[in-house]
C-alpha cells in the first residue's frame, strides 16, 4: 500500500486515472482492515459469524464508505488524517447499517404494550444468596418506587424513549426515525427524563449511594 | 445485580448535568481526539466534555470505540510494514 500525505490522498482520488484507480483500492483496503479488525473484536453479538462472513460483511461496508468518501472529498478540511477522516466517514456508514440490521423489527408499539419493568419481587438480584427480611423489604421498596416513578414522572414520550433505549438497547438512530424526531432532540428528551427520574428518586430518599449499595450482593 | 435493574439504576444516577454536550458537538471533536486515544492518550484528559458526553451515551461511546478501534488496526498494520 503507496505511503500518502493527505494532499496525495486528495490529489490521487481526484484524479481520473490509474492512480485514482490505486488510491480507491487502498483506500478500501485500508478502511476494510479496520472494520475487520473492530468487528472480530469488539462485537460480541457477531460472534456468531465465520471469519469469511466477518469479512464479506467488512468488505461490503468498506466498498460502500469508499464511495462515500469519494463523493465528499470537498468537505475534508485537514483537520486530522485524510485517512482518519475516511474513517469516520466508514464508522458512520457501517454503524448506521450494524444498527438498522439488528432492530430492523423493533416497534415502539411493543413499550406501551409491556408490563412491569423491574421484577418486583424482593430479590432481584441475579444467582444471589437469599438476603434478611429487612434488606428483602428495602429493595422491594426501592423497586415500587422506582416502577411508580418510571411510569408517574415521564410523560408518555420519555417513557417509551428510556425503555426503548436503556433497556431494550434500541441505538438514537433508529429510535429517532420511529420516532419522527432526530438524533439530538432525543438525546435531549432522554437527558431531560434520567435527570426527572432522579429528581423524582432523590425526594424519595433513594439516593445514587444508598441504591447501588442496597442492590449490591 | 441483575443487568436490567443496574442498567437502569446506572442510566438514571450516571447522568451528567446542564454544561452537557449534544451528540453533533461530541462527534466534531471525534477524528483529532480518536488519534490522540489511539496512541494512548486520555480523553479526560484532553477534552472532558466530551469524556462526559461519551460516558452516558451509549451510541456515541460506540462510535468512538468503532473509530479508535479502525486507527489501532492502521497503527497495527503500519507498524508490521515498517518491521518487514
Amino acid at each position: 500500500m503507496t505511503e500518502r500525505t493527505n494532499d496525495d490522498w486528495i490529489a490521487d482520488l481526484s484524479s481520473t486515472s490509474e492512480r485514482q484507480a490505486d488510491a480507491l483500492q487502498d483506500l478500501q483496503m485500508r478502511l476494510q482492515r479496520g472494520i475487520y479488525y473492530y468487528l472480530s473484536r469488539e462485537r460480541s453479538d457477531l460472534s456468531g459469524l465465520s471469519s469469511h462472513e466477518l469479512t464479506q460483511m467488512a468488505q461490503d461496508l468498506a466498498q460502500d464508505a469508499t464511495l462515500r468518501v469519494l463523493d465528499n472529498l470537498d468537505s475534508f478540511r485537514g483537520d486530522s488524517l485524510f485517512t482518519t477522516w475516511a474513517a469516520r466517514i466508514a464508522v458512520r456508514l457501517a454503524i448506521s447499517d450494524l444498527r438498522r440490521t439488528r432492530y430492523k423489527n423493533f416497534s415502539l408499539d411493543e413499550i406501551t404494550a409491556e408490563g412491569d419493568l423491574l421484577p418486583l419481587n424482593a430479590n432481584p438480584v441475579a444467582g444471589a444468596p437469599p438476603v434478611s427480611p429487612e434488606r428483602a423489604a428495602e429493595r422491594s421498596d426501592a423497586l415500587d418506587k422506582i416502577n411508580a416513578a418510571l411510569r408517574s414522572a415521564l410523560t408518555e414520550r420519555q417513557y417509551q424513549a428510556l425503555i426503548a433505549h436503556a433497556l431494550r438497547g434500541v441505538p438514537l438512530e433508529v429510535l429517532a426515525d420511529q420516532m419522527n424526531t432526530n438524533r439530538n432532540a432525543l438525546y435531549k428528551l432522554l437527558h431531560d427524563a434520567r435527570r426527572k427520574l432522579r429528581a423524582t428518586l432523590e425526594q424519595q430518599g433513594l439516593s445514587p449511594e444508598y441504591v447501588m449499595n442496597l442492590f449490591r450482593e | 445485580m441483575d443487568d436490567k435493574l443496574r442498567v437502569l439504576i446506572d442510566l438514571i444516577f450516571n447522568t451528567h448535568l446542564d454544561t452537557m454536550i449534544d451528540c453533533e458537538t461530541c462527534a466534531k471533536q471525534f477524528e483529532c481526539l480518536a488519534e490522540l486515544v489511539a496512541q494512548g492518550a486520555n480523553t479526560a484528559e484532553l477534552l472532558p466534555a466530551v469524556e462526559e458526553h461519551i460516558r452516558c451515551c451509549r451510541d456515541c461511546r460506540e462510535e468512538f470505540e468503532f473509530l479508535v478501534a479502525m486507527l489501532k488496526a492502521d497503527m497495527l498494520a503500519d507498524s508490521v510494514n515498517r518491521n518487514e
